[in-house]
């Protein structure tokens, strides 16, 4: 085992000292890959398609209500197509209704037309109580248990120009609340918590000291390293959080003699619990389809996935009231600082919690009414549908950015770190969290940095476009176009190559570090030339789309996560008055004129949102 | 050169209370130094000096009068010159040095029989060279006390001492036997004593 060991060490370090020959070696290897991938296509036998349905596949549930499908002309010339209508061949078309609004049309060049499909799920139902007669002629449908829907099939069927279309499959299931809801939020959970907001919460507390370092031209953590056979990896101190976190965990947990004790123990629970509650509402990608992972999609068929059907929104909980929510739970959190604070039986202490109670309340209105603006502007509570607005529109610092400003300002202040570390307060009282001690303490410095990152979480979802890229570059099949794929490609490519070039200077450790970096930007480059002349890029893998999506939202949040780091190593405290004027007297009036007019604005540029329509 | 006066104006403008140009100043200025620290080689302007990393000999950075290991200095026979005085070790506030004396058959004079300086618990003052009248102690070795991992390895004998130790120019004793006769005079114009 340890040979093993040895010879992968080994391996490493020549890898280290030899990255000009590896990153030669590969960039060969790219080459080599690029050149086969740009010959010509096998030309393929079959009839082209001129229509394609949107979504490929219509799948119902028993509480689906009427939807909308779409016919697009995907050929170069005009085409006529009859009334789309359910294929009488196929076992349950009873149960299936083409809407009125569908008819026959000639659907222009690159056109598209729109209609209904319905479903009466109660033809699906067992025989029971409830069960309601169909009778419209068709088989008697099968026998199933009493009051639980059956699985259907059926088929749209159309032509187009007098040839008859494959059609769209419709599908009617009834999946059970633990396939429908509980495994697909287990499974997001998990990622969330333990993929991403864990791992960067950790990282946070090095980057925290590294960044701060290298601003106050300090070095920085650089010491903690690991030792694998002769290899001596220090990576600029990142090991350091391990060490941290092994400190946290086998120092002595203090208890003071006159602590209350079970409410001692609940607080550091009271203040990482809804820092991590409230990342529920968080989309960090639109939707992801189980069956179809490896065929673009179309924008039809990803928000019927995001809908539920036949796959499952990127967030652990699609609720309406999404915003509500957030700061329902958001100001449950303050429960956690003032607990601390109490229960600790310090006067210090206590003192804390109740600046922590007094910062949070004048912060909490300036937060909400900053984010009624929004509300005004996008329609919806819900952040799944604020993203896919600003999809379509602009992005929310475009059309709201005072608000942005103002947001900012009172999400800093809520994560009760400097300038706003009121409750904290180094140099006067030591905080709330003064008797705290090992792995409890360690709970209450990671919430702070869960907030951070919800913090940022939640900028990027209201004001930067969530998972999206700017002016819609970013769709459900892919990139809008090959012009966008090109650039989204190179600024990308250019990006990490001097990044990972700068890296390779900086010094010796940072070689395999920055030829690796470099290498994947010269890929990036690469890809932007491919997309550039062949026009790659408008129709992905849909796995490959949801993947980019999540990177595009980690990379907004973790850039978010330094420039919050950048602010709070910049900006002296704040006093306590000076605190409150601010909240009061600066942020609130600012937040209700915003509010005030963005009102006035969209009541007169969005006419079909005024009351009176 | 005449001094200059400049006049700041205390008054407090729009720019200041809307904070946010100010902010952005500042935070341009952070960040500035924050790429040109993490992406230079060498980290740009950190000045620190990187002891105990391949390539970095501290004494490289070490001031001349900087105060490291003692060391015993030597006569010109190779002998200490120490005369066991018992100055240093009087003088000394953490009490780390402990001299027993034995005769010197050669001369008048005293040597040390066991020299032993524990460097834990050394303050590294430097009142031991101060009061040394024979220059026989010195702590200009440049070199920094080397971790150990057992207390005894901190606690350095006359041999290891006297290993750092080299001749030293100084007269033995001072000015010598006929110090009177060598010493300067007062000038007797400003003498004020009585003739």
């Amino acid at each position: 085992m340890t040979h093993v060991a040895a010879i992968l060490s080994r391996f490493v370090a020549t890898l280290a000292t030899r990255s000009r020959a590896v990153a030669g070696l590969c960039l060969a290897m790219v080459l080599g890959v690029l050149t086969t991938a740009c010959d010509e296509p096998p030309t393929s036998t079959q009839a082209p398609v001129l229509v394609k349905t949107e979504p490929g596949t219509l799948i119902f549930h028993p509480s689906t209500g009427p939807v909308e499908v779409t016919l697009v002309n995907v050929s170069d010339q005009p085409v006529r197509v009859d009334r789309p209508r359910i294929d009488e061949t196929t076992p349950d078309w009873v149960a299936f209704t083409v809407g009125e609004d569908a008819s026959a049309t000639q659907i222009p060049a690159k056109g598209s037309i729109t209609f209904h499909v319905g479903v009466e799920a109660g033809y699906f139902l067992g025989p029971g109580d409830a069960r309601p007669a169909v009778v419209r002629g068709g088989e008697e449908p099968e026998p199933t248990a009493a009051n639980e829907f059956r699985e259907g099939k059926s088929r749209l069927v159309f032509s187009v120009d007098g040839v008859p279309h494959t059609g769209m499959p419709i599908r009617f299931e009834d999946p059970s609340w633990v396939t429908q809801y509980m495994l697909p939020a287990l499974v997001k959970i998990l990622l969330l918590v333990l993929g991403f907001i864990m791992p960067l919460a950790s990282l946070l507390t090095w980057m925290e000291r590294k960044q701060s370092a290298m601003m106050q031209d300090r070095v920085g953590p650089n010491r903690a390293n690991i030792r694998i056979g002769g290899l001596n990896l220090r990576l600029w101190g990142i090991v350091h959080f391990i060490a941290d976190g092994v400190k946290m965990l086998f120092k002595e947990d203090f208890i003071p003699k006159r602590a209350h004790r079970a409410l001692y123990n609940l607080a550091p629970v009271f203040a990482v619990a809804p820092a991590l509650l409230v990342f529920a509402i968080i989309p960090f990608g639109d939707g992801i389809c189980y069956d179809q992972l490896f065929q673009p999609l179309s924008g039809a068929d990803v928000a019927q996935c995001a809908d539920g059907r036949g796959g499952t929104p990127l967030q652990v909980a699609q609720i309406d009231v999404g915003l509500l929510f957030y700061f329902a739970i958001a100001s449950l959190a303050t429960y956690g600082t003032a607990l601390a604070g109490w229960s600790s039986y310090n006067k210090w202490a206590i003192l804390g919690s109740l600046r922590a109670s007094a910062q949070m309340i004048s912060y909490e209105v300036a937060i909400g009414l900053t984010i009624v603006g929004a509300l005004l502007v996008y329609g919806t509570l819900e952040p799944h549908a604020l993203v896919k607005a600003q999809e379509t529109t602009y992005w929310g610092i475009v059309l709201q950015p005072i608000a942005f400003v103002l947001f900012f300002t009172a999400g800093m202040a809520e994560t009760k770190r400097a300038p706003f570390d009121i409750p904290e307060a180094d140099s006067e009282i030591i905080g709330y969290f003064i008797e705290y001690s090992g792995m409890r303490f360690g709970l209450f410095y990671l919430s702070e940095f869960i907030e951070t990152i919800f913090m940022a979480a939640m900028l990027a979802t209201l004001f930067l476009g969530g998972w999206g890229l700017p002016f819609g570059m970013l769709t459900a099949g892919g990139f809008s176009s090959a012009l966008a794929a090109t650039l989204f490609l190179t600024a990308v490519g250019l990006g990490l190559t001097v990044m990972g070039v700068l890296a390779w200077r900086t010094s010796k450790a940072g070689e395999l570090f920055g030829a690796v970096v470099a290498l994947v930007g010269v890929l990036h480059l690469f890809g932007a030339v491919y997309a550039a002349f062949t026009g790659w890029g408008t129709a992905i893998p849909h796995v490959l789309v949801v993947v980019l999506g999540m990177v595009i939202w980690g990379g907004k949040v973790f850039l978010l996560c330094g420039v919050q780091l950048l602010v709070r190593w910049t900006l002296p405290r704040f006093r306590y008055d000076q605190l409150m004027s601010l909240g009061w007297k600066g942020l609130l009036p600012l937040s209700i004129a915003n509010l005030v007019i963005t009102a006035i604005l969209v009541y007169l540029l969005m006419p079909g949102l005024t009351p009176a329509s | 050169m005449t001094i200059g006066v400049k006049k700041v104006s205390l008054e407090r403008t729009t720019r200041d209370q809307i904070f946010l140009p100010a902010i952005l100043e500042g935070l341009l200025t952070t960040a500035r130094h924050f790429f040109k620290n993490t992406f230079s080689p060498g980290h740009g302007d950190v000045d620190t000096i990187r002891y105990g990393e391949p390539g970095v000999d501290p004494a490289d950075y070490y001031p001349e009068r900087f105060r490291g290991v003692h060391r015993l200095m030597h006569r010109e026979d190779g002998s200490v010159r120490c005369v066991a005085c018992m100055c240093c070790s009087t003088v000394c506030p953490a009490r780390c040095i402990y001299i027993e004396a034995e005769d010197r058959k050669d001369d008048a004079e005293k040597a040390p029989h066991s020299f032993v300086i524990d460097e834990l618990k050394c303050v590294v003052c430097g009142l031991c060279v101060e009061a040394c009248p024979c220059d026989a102690i010195r702590m200009d070795s440049r070199i920094h006390m080397p971790p150990s991992e057992l207390r005894e390895e901190a606690v350095l004998g006359k041999v290891e001492l006297m290993k750092r130790g080299g001749p030293s120019v100084a007269v033995q004793g001072g000015l010598g036997a006929d110090y009177r006769e060598q010493a300067p005079k007062a000038d007797p114009r400003f003498s004020h004593d009585p003739h």
